[in-house]
């Protein structure tokens, strides 16, 4: 039998709005999930999705996708890749499962609030198979890691993390709750999928596939490619969304939506991603910087994408230019300072030959973060290792929960945003924290971070015992120098032909 | 004399850290308390100079005589811990 071309067929199918009889439009939609901005079905029924795909094409090359993936992980197992890889990539392999495995498959339970309750029946199509996009990349990314956790303990937390209170698995639930857990269909459309995939799962899943290939990892290449290709496609599901909204007068909604979401992947990038790039990933394997792939992948393409949808950049986009030099490099240097409170083994990154990389990527680094490595390196080269951890918290910020930094050295800039609410001082770890908290404080003033959780006497005892216990940090999980400090031998090398000159 | 958190924005280093003191703490004593966690750790001691404490973004300092209890501090509000040259 002929079969129709699935244009012929395709917009009627997925016509599926009626006109409800037996209960009211707001009890088929309540608006609280639904999130219709106060427009009627038929505006939604505008709403054109730019990829088109049937649930039979769905289902072929979904298949075809997870054989390519699967076989390459089957052929390479006994390569001995992951005992033989450098421990600073396998580091950025437990903090990308971690961090990220499990986040995916609470992804499908927004995808699922966009599938039911949107009123536009287009996405409501597009999210069926967002969702399982999302479910598909939750087992992935819990199947490819388990066959090392026999080898690794750390690697366990590709599953354990999201439900630890690890300062780092708080920020990132803090960050997907408030996007994807907590909002309504169509504010899930925005901040998830427009603002979060549309902007920034290209720098983990890009950058990080060309990283891969690079270390020899090609299992895990393929693995984040193959994902790449779900996200690439469900992460158009916001922006017809956007065009309904803007076309009716809810621009500023929208953009506020925008902001938010932009500015807490930001943060959460900046300590996953930055580090990874600048720091972990063996110095001759590095494609570009941090910064680099930034203002190439997502300052350039997002920009356009946001003018392309008749929004304006973000008001704080000059900031966030700025921060691209900056941030991830505290963020660094703070889980590595901090390295028992992560569930992977930090990789200094900073011999001679990374600190020219750095200087020459960042200039001014040695002037900067480079000073307080200085005191850093002299201890470990020294022996001084009481010297070389932390005795205290670090302050995290009341809206990213990520530590609140700045420059050091000759450029120090470091400062509090604070705000007081309803009696409660609040801490910020910038202006835009701070504005992103003060657009709906209700929202967030009843979150504890880790530090307040630590001053209402939560974690006992209070010390660095009691915190890793209650950050869920067994023995055997807390992190150390990625390299057992061997980095140090190149400087004790320099002190001693110092000496003997 | 109550445990008091404060919030310690040291000069040169990266991260603002908290530090408990005591309400009765002179400032002297906090500024010492806070480069426990910061001076020989990612800053290094600049001999000759002594610390100062100062609300983020007052230029004076606070007396270093003066205690916690008396300085209107709030509860982990952030502090300046700022190096000083002798005054001659």
């Amino acid at each position: 039998m002929a079969l129709l071309n699935r244009m012929d067929w395709y917009d009627l199918a997925r016509t599926t709005n009626w006109t409800p009889t037996y209960v009211t439009e707001d009890e088929l939609f309540p608006p609280l999930m639904s999130g219709d901005f106060g427009l009627p079905q038929d505006a939604w029924e505008k709403y054109d999705e730019p990829y088109k795909q049937t649930y039979p094409e769905y289902v072929k090359v979904q298949r075809d996708k997870d054989a390519g993936a699967y076989s390459v992980k089957a052929a390479l197992e006994r390569s001995r890749i992951f005992e033989n890889a450098d421990p600073g990539w396998k580091s950025v392999m437990k903090a990308h499962y971690g961090a990220i495995a499990r986040g995916e498959y609470a992804a499908a339970s927004a995808e699922a609030r966009m599938m039911r309750f949107s009123k536009a029946p287009g996405m409501r199509n597009m999210s069926t198979l967002g969702c399982l996009d999302e479910i598909r990349h939750g087992q992935m990314q819990l199947y490819f890691p388990h066959e090392h956790v026999s080898k690794d303990r750390q690697m366990d937390w590709a599953f354990k993390a999201y439900d630890t209170n690890e300062w780092g698995m708080i920020a990132a639930r803090h960050f997907f709750d408030d996007i994807m857990m907590t909002r309504d269909a169509i504010s899930v459309s925005i901040m998830l999928t427009f603002s979060f995939e549309t902007g920034f799962t290209n720098m983990q899943f890009l950058g990080l596939a060309a990283d891969a290939a690079e270390a020899g990892d090609h299992t895990f290449a393929n693995l984040i490619s193959s994902i790449q290709t779900d996200e690439s496609r469900h992460a158009q599901i916001g922006g017809p969304a956007l065009k309904i909204l803007i076309a009716n007068g809810q621009k500023a909604e929208a953009q506020k939506r925008v902001d938010i979401a932009v500015w807490g992947a930001w943060k959460l990038f900046s300590v996953l991603t930055g580090p990874i790039m600048d720091y972990y990933t063996p110095l001759e394997h590095r494609k570009q910087s941090f910064k680099e792939f930034m203002e190439e992948w997502i300052v350039a393409q997002f920009e356009r994408s946001l003018t392309d949808m008749g929004l304006d950049l973000p008001w704080y986009w000059d900031i966030f230019l700025k921060e691209l030099s900056e941030t991830h490099h505290g963020m660094h240097m703070g889980s590595y300072f901090w390295r028992p409170t992560v569930w992977w083994n930090p990789a200094a990154g900073v011999t001679p030959d990374e600190r020219a990389w750095l200087e020459e990527k960042y200039p001014g680094w040695n002037d900067t973060w480079g000073q307080c490595w200085d005191v850093i390196i002299d201890n470990v080269v020294d022996g001084n290792m009481a010297m070389a951890y932390p005795e205290t918290l670090p302050y995290v910020c009341n809206m990213c929960q990520l530590p609140i930094l700045g420059t050091p050295g000759k450029g120090w800039n470091v400062k509090d945003y604070p705000w007081e609410y309803n009696g409660r001082l609040y801490h910020f770890g910038s202006e835009v924290d701070r504005w992103c908290f003060q657009q709906e404080p209700e929202r967030y003033a009843g979150h504890l971070s880790i530090v307040d959780r630590f001053l209402a006497g939560m974690i006992q005892p209070m010390d660095l015992g009691g915190a890793l216990n209650y950050m869920g940090l067994a023995p055997g999980e807390c992190g150390d120098d990625a390299h057992n400090y061997a980095w140090a031998e190149v400087y004790r090398a320099l002190r001693a032909e110092k000496k003997a000159s | 004399m109550a445990l008091f958190p404060l919030t310690s924005n040291f000069e040169g280093d990266f991260v603002l850290q908290l530090v408990a003191v005591d309400s009765e703490n002179t400032m002297d004593e906090v500024a010492a308390a806070a480069a426990v966690h910061s001076v020989g750790r990612r800053v290094r001691a600049r001999p000759g100079q002594i610390l100062r404490v100062r609300r983020q973004g007052v230029a004076d300092f606070l007396p270093r005589a003066m205690r916690v209890s008396e300085s209107g501090l709030k509860p982990t509000e952030t502090i300046e811990i700022i190096w000083q040259a002798p005054q001659h």
